[in-house]
C-alpha cells in the first residue's frame, strides 16, 4: 500500500477521471455563474458586460430581501426540526429496550425515498384551505382555527419548510443513529457504574461524541435550507406573489421566466457565497477537534 | 432463506424491467399515407420527418393537433411529424433546445420568446412563406398584428384570434339569492357581500396560475384606462397613474370583503372550476374558451356578463381584457428542411383554426375560414352572444403571455397574485410594479 501511495503516476491516473468530471460538471459551471453575473444576458445571445450593475440591482430588490429571509427561516426550521427531532428519535431507536425499533427505523426513513413530487402533492391535500385534511380536522373539532396555510404571505414559508423537514428527517435520523452506534459501549458502562441516568449519559457522552456527526448534519440542514427550491416550485410557485421565494427560486424566476440570465446568475453567485460561508463557519465553530475512540 | 433470496431476485428483476420500460421513449409519430400534393422537390419520394414542439395536454390542444395531423396526411403525404409535447415550464425546455442548438423544426412560441429568439437568430423570418402560402391573405383585418410583429416581420403563424377574458356567472344562484347581476362596481360589491352572507363564494379563480390573476387586475384596470396592462407593457404609462392605483385599491377592497375563495392563490383550474360547476361559486373568471366546458356542466344556468363599470368611467362597458398577440407556430432557421417546415407550420396553423371552429365552438380565430365549413354542433348561446357583441368591442389589451417584456410580465404576474391576498396592500403592489417598470426603462 505504501508503495502504491508513493507512486504519484498511479494516483494521478486514478484521480484524473473524477477530477475531469468534477471540473466539467461542477467547477466550470460554477465559474461561469460568477462570470455571467457581470453580464446582461438572455441565455441565448452573447450578452453585454455591465460590471456590478446586477449586484447593485439585487441589493435594491425587495424580492431579494424576501428570498434571503426565507432561506434563513428555512435553514433554521430544518436545523431545529431535523436535528432536534432526529436526535430524540435516534436516541429512542438506539435504546435496546424500545419495542419495534427496527420497524420505526424503516418508517422514519420511508419519506426520504419517496418522490418529492408525491410528498408535495400529499401535503398540498393536507394544507388545502377549502378541502384540506388539516382544516377539516379543526372544523370537526369545532375549533375556529382554519387557515389559508399556503396562501398567507407570512405562513407559507413555514409550511413549505415543514414539508421539507418532514421528508428528510429520516436522513438526519439515520446519520445520527449511525453516529450513536459507532460510540463504544464501554463509555456507557462506565457511566452506568458511576450512577448516571440514561438521559445524563446521552447529555454527557452521546451528544459530545456526536459533534462530528452534528457538524455534517448542520451543514446539510443549513445549506439545504438556503438552497430550498422544489417545495416552493411545486406547492406555491413562489407565491402568493413573491412571498415564498428563496434565492434558488429567484434565480429560476429571473432566468427562465424573465429571461434575465445575468441577473439570475448574480442571485446564484450570492447563494454560492452564502452556502460557502455557512459551511466554513460551521466547520470552524463545530467539532474543531477530531474525536478518536 | 432461499425464499427470501428468490423474492429479492424477483423484485430486482421487476425493478429492472420497469426501469427499462420507463427509459424507453415512445415517439409520438404520425405518418402520412401516399398522395401527390407534395410541394418540395426533396420530398418527392422520401419520407421526411419534422420534429414539432406543440401543446398536447387537453381537448383544447389535442383535438386541433390531431385534426391538423390528419389533414396533413392528405396534403403532405410524405411528411411525418414527430411530436414533442410542450412542457408547462415557462419555456425552459424550448430555451434549452435553442441554447444547445437542438431546436425542433417547428415549435409553438409566445410573444416574449419571439423577442429573445429573434435576437439570438433562433427563429426563421416567415415573411416570404406567409406570402407564398397565402396565409397573409387569409388573416382578418383585426388579426394582422398577430402575424406581423412591431418590426414588420412575421416570425410565427398564429392560430388563436383575439381571445377575451370573460366573467361567467350562474344565473340561478343570482336569482335564488335575489342578487342583481352587477353592472357597476357598487353592485359588484353588494353582490360579494350578499353571496358571502349565504356561504357562496362570490368569484372562483384558479389564482395559482399567475396569468389569470394578471387578467383579473387587467379587468379592473380597463374600467378606468382601456389600455390596461398592455399600455404599461408598451411603456406608454406609469403604474402610479390614477387608473392603475384605483384598480388595485378597488380589487383589494373586494378581496378583503371576501370576493375569492379561501386559499385562492393556491387553487388550480380543476379546483376553481369545480367550485363553479358545483354551484358553490356564483362567478368564475377565465378566457372565452371556457364557454364550452361551462355550458357542458351548467347548461342554461351559465352566462357571461360585461365587466362592471366604475362610476369614474361608466363608458368602459365594451373595453375588454384579453386580446391577441404575435405567437403560434414558428420554424427553426437551423432546420434541414426549413422551407418545407415553414409550409407545414402555416398549414397546421390554418388547420388549427378550422378545428377550433368545427369542434371547439370557437369563432375567435386568426384567419378567415372557408364559409362552407360548418361547426359539428351549434355554438352555445354564450358564444352566440359573444359573436353578436364582438363588433361593439371598443378595445382589448393582452393576456400575460402576450406581453412583450418578460421582466414586466413576471412583475405583474407576481404582484397581481400578491394583491389577491388580504395582507398585501395596494400601495406595495403599485410600488413594486413601478419599480419593475423603472428598471425596464433603465
Amino acid at each position: 500500500m505504501e508503495r502504491f501511495f508513493s507512486n504519484k503516476k498511479a494516483i494521478a491516473i486514478f484521480v484524473l477521471p473524477t477530477l475531469i468530471l468534477f471540473t466539467i460538471i461542477v467547477f466550470y459551471p460554477l465559474i461561469q455563474i460568477f462570470i455571467k453575473s457581470f453580464y446582461s444576458w438572455n441565455g441565448l445571445s452573447k450578452g453585454t458586460f455591465i460590471g456590478f450593475k446586477n449586484y447593485l440591482r439585487l441589493f435594491e430588490d425587495t424580492t431579494f430581501k424576501i428570498s434571503i429571509k426565507n432561506g434563513l427561516i428555512f435553514a433554521l426550521f430544518l436545523t431545529i426540526y431535523q436535528i432536534g427531532l432526529g436526535t430524540v428519535l435516534a436516541f429512542a431507536a438506539s435504546n435496546v429496550k424500545t419495542k419495534g425499533r427496527n420497524f420505526f427505523r424503516i418508517v422514519y426513513f420511508l419519506p426520504v425515498v419517496l418522490s418529492v413530487t408525491v410528498v408535495c402533492q400529499l401535503w398540498l391535500s393536507v394544507f388545502n384551505s377549502e378541502y384540506g385534511l388539516l382544516n377539516k380536522i379543526f372544523q370537526i373539532m369545532g375549533m375556529d382555527f382554519m387557515q389559508d396555510w399556503l396562501s398567507d404571505r407570512n405562513k407559507a414559508i413555514y409550511v413549505l419548510a415543514f414539508v421539507n423537514a418532514w421528508q428528510y428527517l429520516g436522513y438526519q435520523f439515520a446519520l445520527i443513529l449511525a453516529g450513536i452506534k459507532s460510540i463504544p459501549n464501554h463509555y456507557y458502562e462506565a457511566a452506568q457504574i458511576d450512577g448516571a441516568s440514561p438521559l445524563k449519559a446521552h447529555l454527557k457522552i452521546t451528544i459530545p461524541m456526536l459533534s462530528e456527526t452534528y457538524r455534517f448534519c448542520l451543514v446539510l440542514a443549513i445549506t439545504g435550507g438556503l438552497n430550498a427550491f422544489t417545495q416552493m416550485f411545486i406547492m406555491t410557485g413562489g407565491g402568493p406573489g413573491t412571498s415564498s421565494y428563496t434565492l434558488t427560486y429567484m434565480m429560476y424566476s429571473s432566468s427562465f421566466r424573465a429571461g434575465e440570465y445575468g441577473y439570475g446568475m448574480a442571485a446564484a453567485s450570492f447563494l454560492v457565497l452564502e452556502c460557502l460561508i455557512a459551511t466554513i463557519v460551521i466547520n470552524r465553530l463545530v467539532a474543531r477537534e477530531r474525536i478518536v475512540y | 432463506m432461499k425464499t427470501k433470496k428468490l423474492i429479492s431476485l424477483l423484485l430486482i428483476a421487476a425493478l429492472l424491467v420497469f426501469s427499462l420500460a420507463g427509459c424507453g421513449s415512445k415517439t409520438n409519430e404520425e405518418t402520412a399515407g401516399t398522395g401527390e400534393n407534395v410541394t418540395n422537390a426533396d420530398t418527392k419520394d422520401e419520407i421526411i420527418t419534422l420534429k414539432i414542439y406543440a401543446q398536447y395536454s387537453d381537448d383544447d390542444t389535442k383535438i386541433p393537433y390531431d385534426y391538423a395531423v390528419e389533414e396533413l396526411k392528405k396534403a403532405y403525404p410524405n411528411v411525418r411529424l414527430e411530436l414533442d409535447i410542450q412542457a408547462q415550464d415557462d419555456g425552459q425546455k424550448l430555451q434549452t433546445y435553442a441554447a444547445t442548438g437542438n431546436l425542433p423544426d417547428i415549435f409553438q412560441v409566445g410573444t416574449s420568446q419571439i423577442k429573445a429568439f429573434k435576437e439570438s437568430g433562433n427563429i426563421l423570418v416567415l415573411d416570404d412563406y406567409a406570402k407564398s402560402t397565402g396565409f397573409d391573405k387569409k388573416l382578418h383585418q383585426s388579426t394582422q398584428s398577430l402575424l406581423w410583429t412591431e418590426d414588420g416581420h412575421a416570425y410565427a403563424f398564429p392560430y388563436a384570434g383575439n381571445e377575451l377574458v370573460l366573467m361567467y356567472y350562474n344565473k340561478d344562484l343570482f336569482e335564488k339569492h335575489g342578487v342583481k347581476v352587477p353592472e357597476t362596481y357598487d353592485e359588484l360589491k353588494e353582490a360579494v357581500v350578499k353571496f358571502k352572507e349565504v356561504g357562496i363564494v362570490p368569484l372562483s379563480i384558479f389564482a395559482k396560475e399567475k396569468w389569470i390573476t394578471t387578467a383579473l387586475y387587467d379587468v379592473f384596470a380597463t374600467r378606468l384606462d382601456a389600455g390596461g396592462i398592455k399600455k404599461l407593457d408598451e411603456g406608454k404609462g406609469s403604474a402610479t397613474e390614477d387608473a392603475y392605483v384605483t384598480a388595485a385599491e378597488k380589487l383589494h377592497e373586494l378581496v378583503n370583503l371576501g370576493l375569492l375563495p379561501s386559499g385562492a392563490t393556491n387553487m388550480n383550474y380543476d379546483q376553481a372550476a369545480s367550485l363553479f360547476y358545483e354551484e358553490k361559486a356564483a362567478m368564475f373568471i377565465n378566457g372565452q374558451w371556457e364557454i364550452q366546458a361551462s355550458t357542458e356542466k351548467l347548461g342554461d344556468k351559465v352566462d357571461w356578463m360585461f365587466y362592471p363599470t366604475f362610476n369614474e368611467n361608466p363608458d368602459a362597458k365594451y373595453a375588454f381584457s384579453g386580446g391577441g398577440a404575435p405567437g403560434g407556430y414558428a420554424v427553426s432557421p437551423h432546420s434541414k428542411h426549413k422551407d418545407l417546415a415553414a409550409e407545414v407550420a402555416a398549414f397546421i396553423s390554418e388547420k388549427y383554426c378550422e378545428a377550433k371552429y368545427l369542434f371547439r365552438a370557437n369563432p375567435l380565430l386568426a384567419i378567415q375560414l372557408d364559409p362552407s365549413l360548418q361547426p359539428a354542433e351549434k355554438f352555445p348561446p354564450m358564444m352566440e352572444k359573444l359573436a353578436n357583441e364582438l363588433p361593439n368591442i371598443t378595445s382589448t389589451t393582452a393576456f400575460a403571455w402576450g406581453l412583450t417584456e418578460p421582466k414586466y410580465k413576471v412583475a405583474i404576474e407576481d404582484q397581481s397574485q400578491f394583491l389577491l391576498t388580504p395582507k398585501y396592500s395596494p400601495k406595495e403592489f403599485i410600488t413594486e410594479l413601478d419599480k419593475a417598470l423603472k428598471n425596464l426603462k433603465n
